[in-house]
């Protein structure tokens, strides 16, 4: 009940307070670096299992959530920049890559291919899609094809190349990108990325429009957008 | 609280360092595989999808990306 007594409480405080910085000290590091490591574990299972599938020329129809369905290539990203987008954006999908919205247009497909991607965490695969310009190409892999879209804005309609929207501007994914009718039947192959922006908030999101114009057979070769990339066989 | 339990660790000075050692990794475990994923996701930061998900509740993660 003296003063040894309360020294002893307010000593406990103190620990508790400077444990608690260094659980959100750890908590910093977890996430910045430490999701890095676990997404780059799955991308790796996923890429590896997409291989197999497409070694052994299976098809997946309608793609379970959270398997992979194609290879992005992203050459203003640098040679190294590869990743397999999975199908679906929920929580569970998007921290193992980017993820495909589901109900969107498929690769190549007529309508828009939108996907979703982390900025700043889980190996951050849209950290720097802020630097892509007109111009600058998309490479998707499937099991048969490539599919090239160029980044621009997206002719007939309002949907820029680059765009700073809300949260919850929806339109950014609709078949025509940017009409808020989603029922608009959609004419042109287009391409979409979300983000959150600016990096490390989510105040607002980052949209990538682009179009579809190159499309060949895997067979006949890698496209252009590619060459002096190393692409792995299988 | 450090000191409660530097006194309660059993086996000397060895002994009591290696229970530091392991008291620290089971939390540093705890916390990397179980605290911190489930806690991720809930910030805000973590949210990159266009919805209709009010932003006012940003740890509704559930809600469908995309509307029908």
């Amino acid at each position: 009940m003296g003063t040894g007594h309360w020294r002893t409480v307010l000593r406990g405080i103190g620990q508790l307070f400077i444990t608690a910085g260094l659980v959100i000290l750890l908590f910093v590091v977890y996430e910045l670096w430490w999701t890095g490591f676990t997404t780059k574990r799955d991308q790796h299972r996923l890429l590896n299992t997409l291989h197999q599938q497409w070694a052994h020329g299976v098809t997946i129809e309608d793609p379970p959530l959270g398997s992979a369905i194609a290879i992005l290539r992203i050459p203003r990203l640098g040679p190294k920049y590869l990743f397999a987008i999975v199908e679906g954006t929920s929580t569970a999908d998007l921290i193992k890559g980017p993820g495909h919205y589901t109900g969107t247009a498929m690769p190549g497909q007529v309508g828009n291919f939108a996907v979703a991607g982390h900025r700043t965490t889980y190996e951050h695969p849209f950290y720097s899609i802020n630097r892509l310009r007109p111009g600058d190409a998309i490479v998707l892999e499937t099991r048969t094809r490539w599919f090239t879209y160029t980044v621009e804005n997206i002719p007939g309609t309002s949907a820029r190349y680059q765009e700073i929207v809300s949260p919850g501007d929806v339109s950014v994914v609709n078949p025509v990108p940017d009409q808020p009718n989603p029922g608009l039947a959609a004419t042109q192959r287009v391409l979409t990325f979300t983000s959150c922006n600016p990096r490390y908030s989510a105040s607002q999101r980052i949209v990538i429009h682009a179009l579809l114009t190159g499309s060949m057979p895997k067979s006949a070769g890698v496209p252009q957008a590619l060459h002096g990339y190393r692409i792995k066989e299988t | 609280m450090y000191g409660w339990i530097w006194r309660k660790l059993p086996g000397g000075i060895p002994g009591k360092l290696l229970g530091c050692a392991v008291l620290l990794f089971a939390t540093l475990v705890l916390l990397f595989l179980v605290v911190f994923p489930w806690a991720g996701p809930k910030l805000p930061f973590n949210h990159v999808t266009v919805d209709t998900t009010p932003t006012a509740h940003p740890t509704a993660t559930s809600s469908p990306a995309v509307p029908d």
